[in-house]
C-alpha cells in the first residue's frame, strides 16, 4: 500500500513530464527526454539538475565510440517519491467523484 | 499544497503521466515491418535450403545472417539510441502471451513440414516456414497491439 504525498517538487508541469517519462524508463537519453518533452538543452539541464539535487534523478554521462552520451534514470528514492505524488494525485480526483476523471 | 489542487488539475497531472508512459509503451513495440522482412528472409533461406546446392546455401546463408543482423539491429538500436523500457512494463502475462506466440508457431510450422514430408511433398520445410511466416506477418502485430495494452493497462511507470 502506497502512503499519498504530494510532491510540489514533481508537480511542476516540465518536472511532471520528466519524472513520467523516467518512471517508466530503466533510463533515458539526454536527446529523447529532450525531443520527448519539447525543451531545449539548457532547460533540461536545469530541470534534470534540480531533481538530482533532490536526489529523485541520477544522471550518468559517458561517451559511445567517441562521441558524448548522457543519460538519466529515477533513482529509487525518486520513483518512491513519484509513487506516493500519483496515489496523492488519484485520491484528489477520487474524491471529487466521478465529475472529474483522467481523460 | 495538496489541498490547493484543484481536482481537473490532478486528473491533467494523471493524463500527462499516463501520455508519457504511453511514449515510452511505443519504443518496445516493434514495428510491422519486422515480422515481413524477417518471414521473407526465413522462407528465402528455407527455400536456398531445400534446394540441396552448396554454393546456393552458402549465399543464402550469408544473406540469412546479414539480413538478420540488420533487421534485428535497427531494431535494437532504435530502442538502445533513445531509452530502455522498464523491466518490469510486461508483466508475467506478456511474458506467457510471447511464449505463447513463439509456441503457437513451432506447433504450427513444425507438424505441418513433417507431414508434408511424409507424405512426400517437395519443399516441406519451405512449406511449413511459409506458415510459420504467414503466421509472424499476421499474428505479430496482432501480438504488439495486445502487449501496448497490456503495458498501458499495467499502470508502469506508476504504481502498481
Amino acid at each position: 500500500m502506497i502512503k499519498p504525498k504530494f510532491d510540489e517538487l514533481i508537480h511542476a508541469p516540465t518536472r511532471l513530464s520528466i519524472v513520467s517519462l523516467l518512471a517508466a524508463t530503466e533510463w533515458a537519453d539526454f536527446k529523447f527526454i529532450r525531443d520527448s518533452i519539447g525543451l531545449s538543452d539548457s532547460a533540461l539541464s536545469k530541470q534534470l539538475t534540480t531533481l538530482e539535487d533532490a536526489g529523485y534523478v541520477e544522471i550518468r554521462k559517458g561517451f559511445v565510440g567517441k562521441r558524448p552520451r548522457t543519460s538519466a534514470r529515477l533513482t529509487s528514492f525518486g520513483r518512491a517519491a513519484f509513487d506516493r505524488h500519483v496515489v496523492a494525485l488519484q485520491e484528489i480526483v477520487a474524491r471529487a467523484g466521478a465529475s472529474v476523471l483522467p481523460r | 499544497m495538496a489541498n490547493e489542487v484543484r481536482p481537473d488539475e490532478a486528473a491533467g497531472a494523471l493524463t500527462e503521466i499516463a501520455r508519457r508512459r504511453a511514449q515510452v509503451v511505443t519504443l518496445t513495440i516493434i514495428p510491422t515491418w519486422f515480422w515481413w522482412a524477417t518471414a521473407v528472409l526465413m522462407v528465402g533461406f528455407s527455400v536456398a535450403v531445400e534446394t540441396r546446392r552448396p554454393l546456393v546455401i552458402g549465399i543464402a546463408t550469408a544473406a540469412f545472417v546479414i539480413g538478420i543482423l540488420i533487421v534485428t539491429g535497427r531494431l535494437v538500436l532504435a530502442v538502445v539510441g533513445r531509452a530502455q523500457p522498464r523491466n518490469d512494463l510486461l508483466g508475467p502475462t506478456g511474458v506467457l502471451a510471447i511464449f505463447g506466440f513463439v509456441a503457437g508457431i513451432l506447433a504450427v510450422s513444425l507438424p505441418t513440414s513433417f507431414a508434408l514430408k511424409a507424405a512426400g511433398v517437395r519443399y516441406p520445410a519451405t512449406a511449413g516456414i511459409l506458415l510459420a511466416g504467414v503466421v509472424m506477418v499476421v499474428c505479430g502485430p496482432l501480438l504488439m497491439r495486445y502487449l501496448r495494452r497490456l503495458m498501458l493497462d499495467h499502470r508502469a511507470g506508476g504504481p502498481q
